[in-house]
């Protein structure tokens, strides 16, 4: 990873590729909220680390830039995956049942998530940290305080952070909501 | 989108930092002002904020959304269970939450469905069997083994108790459990792991995430044996084997040595990976974690290298010692010192790469930790005075209360030094009744029975404490002066530390006298250390001819009782060396301490820090003597001693620099010594700051290697500077004062302006006949170089007696000053030019036109 961070792209694509497959690999241990064995994201993205730090030639320098790196990588996944259930019900192919939820509920949270990844998309513009932390807390799973071990900031600085960028999130949605 | 663009935002974003850390009336009022001088700010803050009037709004964002698994086999039974959801997948298959068919137990369970390959070595019906024989297995803090199959299908199954927990890394971490909140919740584990053991089953793949805690708080096992049922029959590389192409089935981050090396496993493998467990629980740090970054660095880690202490680990790297400190509720430096000692060595123990060198069982280290836990001594370390001392001192803090600092400074002297005795010696019973009469003292000492601490209430100082202790050994062990001789020298050895020479020195002289009529097994051992100790205070005090014939005579002991090749042997070598500089003897001094530095080359290596003393030693007299060759080549290989042991940019390393920085110059190398000049002086600028003494020196010995390179400009500042600071810091009569003036004038001198030398000269000549005999050498520098300046100005007749003063005293000087002789000659050659210049001119202006 030493030349995904010297900006090679097509180091960085493997790297995409290598912790996509990773991730997926272990999704399966992260049920949130049902499961009864749950690895929480952070677990799962330790493992991740240390299976994608073992790879050779691939080094991040820190353990804190992996994991904005990787909880990127993860919304990225859950995007991804929500936008295939959307597709596959639109298909009629396959009636996808989950455990707890209702369809509805599940259409409606997968509309949303993409609409929360596209602004975030554009607070990445305007303000990269910004971004960078609700990856790790939203879509990474990492508490608030964990965040700021790993910047190395207070944890009240990054609760004022993590508002701020709720806050900036909630007005991009409202505006788009349909009517 | 419809939200706000870059520049809006980059506006907006400090009202908002603002506006958030602000309530009610505050924030309307900083609304209210903002929107008088910038409305479109003020207008997108206002939006901002109205989220929180939006009903709902709170919870945006709040729960983390789901990823993805496959639901396929839900509703699938297996044995006599239904298949719920998946919770959890692994390189060994998936495992699933499952219902009970037949309604016959209340509960659910955890399915765990394995790849089929991982059976077809061990064979179904071994399958099975084993897998009973580890449903036996109960035990509160161990998730039980229900079954063990292969379904019709042919699918392997085993159906676990299901627990609903957390990693015990993870929980202990989000609930900042402090140590000794993590000791005890480990406690719950090695319970459960002898339990295993007694009933003869071995976990072999203990890990943080085969380790739980459920919400009520309790330890639960998962996986107990199913390593060992998954590998089959085989023996030895079996475990790498499997290693290699299970991925997960074992752990290779917890794995001990002999699971990489195929050797055999045992419950001593289960304590080495209860040890790494440990050391994560405690300094959220793996063992190997340098290695951490690939399969094979991991495996050499865990077969060669000792893992560093906790104690240490804890302490770095900068980025996570903070988060770590304080997911256990602490800072990094408190957390350093709670694991010290104790702690250190138990986690050592555990891990230790020979299995036979680990705790023998669970219980010896759980023993060891209800030890640490109620204070009391451990059993992996030995029973030394001075870690009973420590135990004693930290079980009773009211009884210490008073000057309990102090009370440990010399509690931990004495007990360090005692430790260092009970090391060096054998002799168990004469040691074992000297160690009950030394702690009986102690501890009357540091206990409240001293009448001096119940003396108005007020705490002791250190001295009167040392005092107090000194009078009563003194008083009390006038028949065993053995003993007497040696703790006398030990409080001796206190004061000296703290700088108290007289008393140092006092204490010291009785402890040779009482030493002198002691004859106990050890008393020539105490003699000699006694002298070396006065010695080396003696030499401090700035006495080094007292000191002398202490230190040949502490030397004459040592080699008769230790032999020629002992460490302590060199060490009095070394103070003798050093008191021979003092009083200019080198060629008394090079001898020792080259021998010095062979004996320590060969008993502690040529890497060793005290190695690097030693070179160091013998370089500056080889300097002083001119065989500057010789000094550089041990300056060199001094450098890196000092970088690995000081680290890079320890002032340490900086003097070294400094002294080939020197060596170089007096070479004649200038190019070489300008570059280690300026790495040296980045190092102590930054290292020590812009006002340091020691930064001092370094500037005004580097003017003169610029003003050899003919760099005028920058040597009058670096000489200037260097000027400022001492004269700040050691007043206007410091040594380095004269050469800092008589480099600053042979820059004027080179610069053709000889009357900006003299008085800097003349102040420079002062100062050194303050301070040297009229005939030392550096005094004829300075009378050589004003003779310069002289001749330059035309006094011919005031210059001639101070250069020929200057070539009688520079004549027989060796070494470096040998280029001032020679400076001085030239210098008595251009003045006779000059003068026969001037001679001619005048005969020719007197001849007749």
């Amino acid at each position: 990873m030493t030349s995904a961070e010297r900006g090679d792209a097509s180091a960085a694509d493997a790297l995409f590729t290598a912790l996509y497959t990773e991730l997926h690999r272990l999704a399966g241990r992260q049920l949130a909220g049902r499961s009864n064995l749950t690895l929480g994201t952070t677990t799962l993205l330790h493992e991740a680390y240390l299976n994608m730090s073992r790879q050779e030639g691939v080094d991040f320098p820190d353990r804190a830039r992996f994991m904005a790196y990787a909880a990127k990588v993860m919304r990225r996944l859950i995007i991804d995956y929500a936008r295939r259930r959307q597709a596959q019900k639109r298909g009629g192919a396959f009636l996808i049942t989950s455990f707890l939820e209702e369809p509805e509920a599940i259409a409606a949270d997968e509309k949303e998530l993409e609409r929360i990844s596209a602004a975030l998309d554009d607070l990445a513009a305007a303000d990269p940290p910004l971004a960078e932390i609700v990856d790790l807390r939203f879509f990474g799973g990492f508490s608030l305080s964990e965040i700021a071990a790993m910047r190395g900031v207070s944890e009240r600085t990054i609760q004022r952070h993590w508002e701020k960028a709720r806050l900036y999130l909630y007005e991009a949605l409202r505006h788009e909501m349909p009517a | 989108m419809a939200g706000m663009n870059r520049e809006r935002w980059v506006a907006v974003s400090p009202y908002l930092d603002r506006a958030l850390e602000l309530d009610g009336e505050d924030r309307e009022a900083l609304l209210s002002s903002l929107r008088a001088e910038q409305p479109d700010v003020a207008g997108d803050l206002e939006t901002l904020l109205t989220a929180y009037a939006i009903p709902g709004s709170d919870r945006f964002l709040k729960t983390t959304p789901e990823l993805p698994v496959s639901t396929t086999l839900a509703g699938q039974t297996v044995g006599a269970y239904t298949l719920i959801a998946p919770i959890g997948q692994g390189g060994m298959g998936s495992v699933w939450l499952a219902r009970r068919s037949d309604g016959r137990f209340e509960g659910q369970a955890a399915v765990k469905l394995l790849n089929a390959s991982f059976v077809g070595r061990a064979g179904e019906e071994r399958f099975r069997r084993e897998g009973s024989i580890l449903a036996r297995l109960t035990h509160p803090h161990i998730a039980r083994l229900v079954d063990a199959g292969v379904s019709a299908a042919g699918q392997p199954y085993l159906v676990l108790e299901h627990v609903d927990g957390e990693p015990i890394d993870r929980y202990c971490d989000t609930r900042q459990l402090s140590v000794e909140a993590r000791l005890h919740l480990f406690l719950d584990v090695l319970a459960a792991v002898a339990h295993a053991h007694a009933n003869l089953i071995v976990h072999r793949d203990i890990k943080p995430s085969n380790v739980l805690v459920d919400v009520e708080g309790q330890v639960k096992l998962l996986d107990f044996g199913i390593a060992k049922l998954l590998e089959g029959e085989g023996v030895g590389g079996e475990a790498t084997a499997l290693t290699r192409e299970g991925g997960s089935a074992l752990t290779p981050e917890y794995a001990a040595p002999e699971q990489v090396t195929g050797g055999a496993v045992t419950t001593a493998t289960d304590v080495y990976a209860l040890g790494t467990l440990l050391y994560e629980l405690l300094t959220g740090r793996h063992p190997a974690e340098p290695a951490l970054g690939s399969t094979a660095d991991l495996v050499k880690a865990i077969v060669d290298t000792d893992p560093q202490r906790i104690s240490d680990a804890v302490t770095r790297p900068a980025e996570t010692r903070e988060k770590n400190a304080a997911a256990r509720g602490t800072t990094p430096e408190a957390l350093r010192r709670a694991l010290k000692g104790d702690l250190d060595v138990i986690v050592a123990r555990a891990l230790k790469k020979k299995p036979e060198e680990r705790y023998a069982s669970v219980t010896a280290l759980a023993d060891d930790i209800e030890r640490y836990l109620h204070d009391q001594p451990i059993g992996a370390r030995r029973d030394t005075l001075a870690y009973r001392v420590a135990k004693f001192v930290r079980r009773h803090p009211a009884g210490v209360a008073a000057g309990a600092a102090v009370t440990l400074l010399l509690a931990g002297l004495v007990g360090f030094y005692t430790l260092r005795l009970a090391k060096e010696r054998d002799r168990a019973r004469f040691e074992a009744q000297k160690a009950t009469k030394v702690s009986e003292l102690l501890t009357d000492l540091l206990s409240g029975a001293d009448p001096f601490q119940a003396r108005q209430g007020k705490e002791p100082t250190v001295r009167e404490l040392l005092d107090a202790g000194a009078a009563r050994i003194e008083k009390e062990l006038t028949d065993e002066p053995d003993l007497q001789a040696e703790m006398l020298a030990v409080i001796g050895r206190v004061y000296r530390r703290l700088g108290l020479h007289d008393k140092a020195v006092s204490l010291l002289e009785k402890s040779v006298t009482t030493g002198r009529r002691a004859s106990g097994p050890e008393h020539e051992r105490v003699l000699a250390q006694s002298l070396e100790e006065l010695g080396i205070v003696l030499r401090r005090k700035g006495e080094p001819a007292a000191a002398a014939p202490v230190l040949e005579e502490a030397l004459a002991i040592r080699r008769r009782v230790l032999g020629p090749e002992h460490p302590n042997v060199a060490n009095t070598l070394t103070e003798l060396g050093r008191v021979y500089g003092d009083l200019d003897s080198d060629e008394k001094a090079e001898p020792l301490l080259q021998e010095a530095l062979a004996i320590r080359r060969k008993v502690l290596g040529e890497l060793d820090p005290d190695t690097g003393v030693s070179m160091s030693d013998l370089a500056h007299v080889l300097r002083r003597r001119g065989d500057l060759s010789g000094a550089e080549s041990l300056y060199r290989q001094v450098l890196p001693i000092f970088r690995k042991a000081d680290g890079e940019e320890h002032p340490h390393v900086a003097t070294m620099l400094f002294n080939l920085a020197q060596t170089e110059a007096e070479e004649g190398n200038y190019q070489g010594s300008e570059l280690l000049f300026r790495q040296c002086i980045a190092m102590d600028r930054k290292g020590l700051g812009e006002n340091h003494p020691d930064l001092a020196v370094d500037l005004v010995h580097f003017s003169k290697t610029l003003l050899e390179l003919g760099k005028y400009e920058e040597a009058a500042s670096a000489a200037r500077e260097g000027l400022r600071i001492t004269e700040a810091t050691s007043g206007k009569d410091h040594p380095l004062i004269a050469f800092g003036e008589i480099y600053l004038a042979e820059v004027d001198l080179a610069r053709n302006d000889a009357a900006a030398a003299e008085p800097l000269l003349r102040d420079a000549l002062r100062i050194r006949q303050r301070l040297f005999r009229p005939d030392d050498w550096r005094i004829g520098v300075c009378k050589s170089t004003l003779g310069a300046a002289l001749t330059a100005l035309g006094r011919y007749d005031e210059a001639e007696p101070l250069l020929r003063e200057a070539e009688r005293v520079l004549k027989d000087i060796p070494g470096a000053q040998g280029q001032e002789f020679r400076a001085t000659t030239t210098r008595l050659a251009a003045l006779d030019d000059a003068r026969g210049r001037q001679t001619a001119l005048a005969r020719a202006a007197s001849l007749p036109r």
